[in-house]
């Protein structure tokens, strides 16, 4: 199943592939949840908020065909 | 409703048009996580602009260390935050109603302190607590706008500061990457450039405007 996976800020760079902007195509096996997304771009242990369609999502979520994931990574500062 | 005018207007007009902008404002409710640099700035300038409705949350109290970027004053030092704020803004407005809440955001209590508010503002500090804002907020108060913040440290150039549309409900402001954990200073300049996009970030999305 084709899913649209964004990585905002410091995260950009684990992406497997090029492209532009902040957002992918992967082709993920039936099943795959958010956690497996994340443990196979290998994302670094850090404070993230997750979306899905714009909407937070748990990261033991499954995905579905045509849904957009989204991951930031809030940094320190205020 | 939107609030779209004419740009073209000539002095008499804009004048009107501020005093209609601060009637539209004026009933609006904003809660404010967090009164450091973000919060407190953020707050003077809706102030400023017509909203007349705030939550202020903060466990803290002012520090002359803080003076250097936050909206306090010698004479504040030793006070809490809330507290300190509130007073400024009724020097600005003596209308503004100001609720304080003087105390810690955490998940328990963070929709108690952000009820009825029309627009929440994430103003704290640490990337743990932004993202759990963020989370509850938008899990539990889906169809209120956050405006959150990430990446002000630093005296780069403010011109990589700029407001992002993140989620359905959710805006950020500021780099995206500057941490304060690796090392960079806290600049009023940068600090109060970010609080500017996101106050003018809750008056666009009072006003019903596009954001970004």
């Amino acid at each position: 199943m084709i899913v649209d996976v964004a990585l905002f800020a410091s995260l950009s760079g684990f992406h497997t592939h090029e492209g532009q902007g902040h957002t992918r195509q992967y082709d993920l096996a039936s099943g795959t949840t958010i956690a497996d997304v994340i443990s196979l771009l290998g994302l670094p242990d850090q404070p993230r908020i997750v979306f899905v369609g714009g909407i937070h999502a748990e990261e033991t979520s499954e995905l579905h065909a045509g849904e957009r994931l989204a991951i930031f990574p809030p940094v320190a500062g205020g | 409703m939107r609030f779209d005018k004419d740009p073209d207007v000539d002095r008499q007009e804009s004048m009107i048009l501020q005093a209609e902008l601060r009637d539209h404002l004026a009933p609006k409710s904003v809660a404010i996580l967090g009164c450091g640099g973000l919060g407190s700035n953020c707050a003077a300038m809706l102030v400023r602009t017509g909203v007349l409705h705030l939550t202020l949350v903060d466990f803290d109290t002012v520090e002359a260390e803080n003076l250097n970027r936050q909206e306090y004053f010698l004479d504040q030092v030793g006070l809490p935050k809330v507290e300190a704020l509130a007073a400024t803004l009724w020097r600005i407005d003596e209308a503004v109603d100001v609720r304080t809440i003087d105390g810690c955001i955490d998940a328990d209590g963070l929709l108690s302190m952000v009820v009825g508010a029309d627009v929440i503002v994430e103003a704290v500090d640490a990337a743990e607590t932004k993202a759990m804002i963020m989370q509850v907020c938008t899990r539990e108060l889906p169809d209120t706008p956050l405006v959150a913040a990430s990446g002000l440290a630093g005296y780069a150039s403010a011109n990589q500061i700029e407001t992002i549309h993140l989620a359905d409900k959710v805006w950020v402001a500021g780099d995206l990457v500057s941490d304060v954990r690796d090392g960079h200073a806290l600049v009023a300049s940068r600090v109060m450039t970010t609080a500017a996009h996101q106050a003018n970030a809750v008056i666009r999305i009072l006003l019903g405007l596009d954001i970004v």
